[in-house]
């Protein structure tokens, strides 16, 4: 038993190493640091939105007018600020994001060590996963979404359930090769439950993949949620990037005024670009073999 | 008379009338220059849905099926109804109306057009009941029609209806008896193929997604020469207004169907080789309250919300100064004959809201929270939604915006399930037609699911005399009670502006996006320079 302990304690300590490690590895990549940067940024727009913008609402004297001094974005078709709409809008987006990844990631973690840790269910469960990768997903969420009508919770629910499969079949790949490792067998023998194994031992192991998976499907579920919204799918009750793209299609005003489109596109391209390389840059800093060079 | 809905409304037709109305039967050939090669393009954002006339609801369904079946009577700005295919028409007694048609127009097949087609259709169309037929509903007094001669139709009546006439025959598309009549049953006849038409075009071919290509039918009695200038029609299917917009500027099209965004007229009036042109609006966009919701049904939270609208600001803002105010009344200022100048619209007050809602037994302790459906096809209903949730809020009402795809839309009024309606209807050309439709109950259109009895006996009585000095009295007795408990709340009559190319002229300008510049005399007289 004592033997088993020290066991564990040292495999603690080489993961806090290996951490640290990483950490440093990462510092040093300048695109993942500008990246983690952009991120901190949309995020504290998100937190503070009532602090930089009063929130858009009812309607402004000046429609569709360019940029200037007064509206840096501009104004849409009813004459409210859009840089106002973008500041608040970053709120939903990124709450979106949040709720429906955390939810993506939770069902797709579960259901993906389930099926590595248990041969039999790992069958079904991979047929399961292969299926519903094979949907086409955008049709689902459009017909789902449409059916229960616009709603935060709706969009949540939504691309939350159309997004575990990936998120399964990334951690289960990195799952079913740590479940061969010697020290699961020895895990094992030790006779501690099933469930003690997966939280102690193959859940440690996987974490660095469900890392990038959640930063991953959160990009995807904001691109995912504003495609919603333009397709008028969104919640018409509150502001998101989406919405200001719906708007500026519904009242044809995006050949006539870029700015209607350019600048929530912006915010999500950053968004997305941004845990695109954050995720890179971590994986790069994870792998001993990138470190080194 | 009314449609059913904005979308619903269809019903485009046959306009043949300004011109047709002074003189019918003797085309202006003066500079019309006669038959040209020319192809118009045309724009629009959907597909043809139905083919078969008796059914369609969606606006292109509606324009591209006018230009091939004939409606019996015009109308012009002011709501007043003109020859068409009937050259006279009234009533012999309270019982029997009729309509004289003239004998000049030909089906493409050769055969001539005549009461017989006229009376198949109407019998055809109370015998089938056509899912979302229009002039179903304006046939509630009608038993039958009969062709006692190939110019005369004449309707046998259960009671007198004084507008059903001039209703139906603006309505109602007639369709050639030899084609509909095989299919047995004319509500399930696709007509899809090898279409006959009485002109200005027929159509030869269609590609889904992508376009529907007209030829020209002759002789057709409104165009110069009985002869439609331009040989082709082509509508072509785009995603959106926008994309509609670009295809215009780059001279991918000529016209655009579609009514433009308000928006966007000041841009396109700006633009070099664009010409806008105004249509004027006969319909009007309201919201309604359902009266089976406990809070509804009281006329103080329906007052109340009335007064929690910001009318200007929405006519100003929304569509840029496109609006005309009714007055809250359901007659618009265009219909002189009818309409109540002294109608007054309900002020914009929210101490006035919150004070109604005290009186009601509603305020901080006992919030209101309602949720109001809009189709979000309807791109100005969409924006001004908006701005009803923020003005009603001020008045304490919480208002939850349902906006959703039209046929959603469409089957939740149907079905009344909302608190608020918000929608427009297209056409609604005679106070004592629509006010059966709206506010009798049972109505097609009545969304408020109001049914008051002294409202009931007006309305009944204006549809029961030919009289016109009496009709406008009850009629304006109904709007007045309508106003002052809000059975209906109409927010303002929108004009339209259209763009095509200003290489192109001659369009005629009919009122309504259905009829617009793109109603068959119109296309038939359209001319490139």
């Amino acid at each position: 038993m004592t033997t088993t302990v020290a066991g564990l304690d040292s495999v603690t300590n080489d993961q806090v190493t290996a951490a640290r490690a990483t950490w440093a590895a990462f510092r040093r990549n300048p695109l993942g640091m500008v990246s983690v940067g952009i991120l901190v940024v949309l995020v504290v727009v998100a937190i503070c939105a009532p602090l930089i913008a009063e929130y858009p609402s009812g309607y402004g004297d000046a429609v569709l007018q360019g940029p200037s001094g007064a509206h840096w974005f501009g104004t849409d078709s009813l004459g409210r600020d859009i840089f106002a709409e973008v500041v608040w809008g970053a709120r939903l987006s990124i709450v979106i994001a949040a709720l429906s990844s955390a939810l993506a990631i939770a069902i797709g973690v579960v259901v993906a060590v389930l099926g590595a840790y248990f041969p039999k269910a790992d069958a079904v469960i991979g047929t399961i996963v292969d299926l519903c990768l094979s949907l086409p997903v955008l049709p689902l969420m459009i017909l789902v979404a449409a059916l229960a009508g616009p709603s935060l919770i709706t969009l949540v629910l939504v691309i939350a359930f159309f997004s575990w499969p990936e998120v399964t079949r990334v951690v289960r790949s990195q799952a079913l090769s740590v479940v061969r490792l010697p020290y699961m067998d020895a895990a094992k023998l030790t006779g501690g439950s099933s469930f003690w194994i997966i939280r102690k031992h193959l859940l440690p192991a996987v974490a660095p993949v469900i890392v990038v998976s959640v930063v991953l499907t959160a990009s995807r579920a904001v691109l995912s949620a504003a495609g919603l919204a333009f397709l008028g799918l969104g919640d018409p009750n509150s502001w998101s990037w989406g919405r200001i793209l719906y708007d500026a299609q519904q009242s044809g005003a995006m050949q006539s005024a870029w700015w209607t489109t350019l600048f929530p596109s912006l915010a999500m391209l950053l968004l997305v670009v941004s845990a695109t390389l954050i995720s890179i840059a971590y994986n790069d800093a994870r792998n001993p073999r990138a470190r080194e060079d | 008379m009314r449609l059913r809905h904005p979308l619903i409304a269809v019903a485009a037709v046959a306009a043949m009338a300004a011109l047709g109305a002074c003189s019918p039967s003797a085309p202006d050939s003066s500079n019309a220059g006669g038959a040209s090669d020319a192809t118009l393009t045309i724009a629009t954002t959907t597909d043809v849905v139905n083919f078969n006339p008796l059914i369609g609801n969606s606006r292109t369904d509606n324009w591209i099926t006018s230009l091939m079946y004939p409606r019996l009577l015009s109308i012009s700005a002011d709501g007043a109804k003109s020859p068409l295919l009937a050259k006279d028409y009234g009533f012999t007694n309270p019982t029997t109306a009729f309509w004289n048609l003239r004998d000049d127009m030909k089906w493409s097949d050769g055969k001539p057009v005549t009461a017989d087609d006229v009376a198949f259709t109407i019998n055809s169309i109370l015998r089938d009941k056509p899912a979302g037929n229009t002039t179903y509903g304006q046939l509630v007094n009608v038993d039958s029609a009969s062709a006692p001669s190939p110019t005369r139709v004449e309707l046998k009546l259960k009671k007198p209806d004084s507008t059903v006439v001039t209703e139906v025959g603006f309505w109602m598309n007639v369709v050639p008896k030899h084609v509909f009549e095989p299919s047995g049953n004319v509500a399930k006849f696709a007509n899809d193929k090898d279409w006959v038409s009485s002109g200005p075009f027929k159509l030869t071919s269609v590609a889904k997604g992508q376009s529907y290509t007209l030829e020209r039918v002759t002789p057709y009695p409104f165009a110069p020469n009985n002869t439609p200038v331009v040989s082709k029609i082509v509508y072509r299917v785009y995603p959106d207004i926008n994309t509609e917009i670009l295809a215009l500027k780059n001279g991918e099209v000529d016209l655009i169907a579609n009514a433009l965004p308000p928006a966007q007229v000041k841009n396109l009036q700006g633009t070099p080789g664009i010409k806008v042109q105004e249509i004027p609006g006969l319909g009007y966009a309201h919201m309604t309250y359902n009266m089976k919701h406990p809070a509804l049904a009281d006329v103080k939270v329906r007052q109340a919300l009335a007064h929690a609208v910001n009318y200007e600001a929405i006519r100003s803002v929304v569509l840029q100064g496109q609006g005309v105010s009714t007055g809250s009344s359901p007659i618009p200022p265009v219909l002189k004959e009818f309409a109540d100048p002294t109608s007054k619209e309900y002020e914009f007050d929210v101490e006035k809201s919150k004070q109604l809602l005290t009186e009601a037994g509603y305020g901080p302790g006992k919030p209101l929270t309602l949720t109001m459906i809009y189709s979000l096809q309807d791109a100005v209903t969409s924006q001004w939604a908006n701005l009803v949730k923020d003005d009603a809020a001020k008045a304490g009402i919480t208002i939850n915006l349902q906006g959703m795809d039209r046929n959603t839309y469409l089957a939740k009024t149907d079905a009344g399930e909302y608190d608020i309606y918000a929608g427009n209807f297209a056409i609604m050309d005679d106070p004592t037609t629509n006010m059966a439709l709206t506010y009798l109950p049972g109505g097609a259109i009545n969304y408020t699911l109001v049914d008051d009895p002294a409202l009931n006996s007006l309305i009944t009585q204006a549809q029961g005399t030919t009289d016109k000095a009496a009709q406008k009295q009850f009629v304006q007795q109904a709007a007045k009670l309508v106003r002052d408990n809000v059975y209906d709340n109409v927010m303002y009559m929108q004009n339209l502006y259209v763009a095509h190319s200003d290489k192109w002229s001659g369009f005629v300008v009919k009122p309504s996006e259905l009829l617009s510049v793109v109603d068959p005399q119109s296309l038939a007289n359209a001319k490139k320079s």
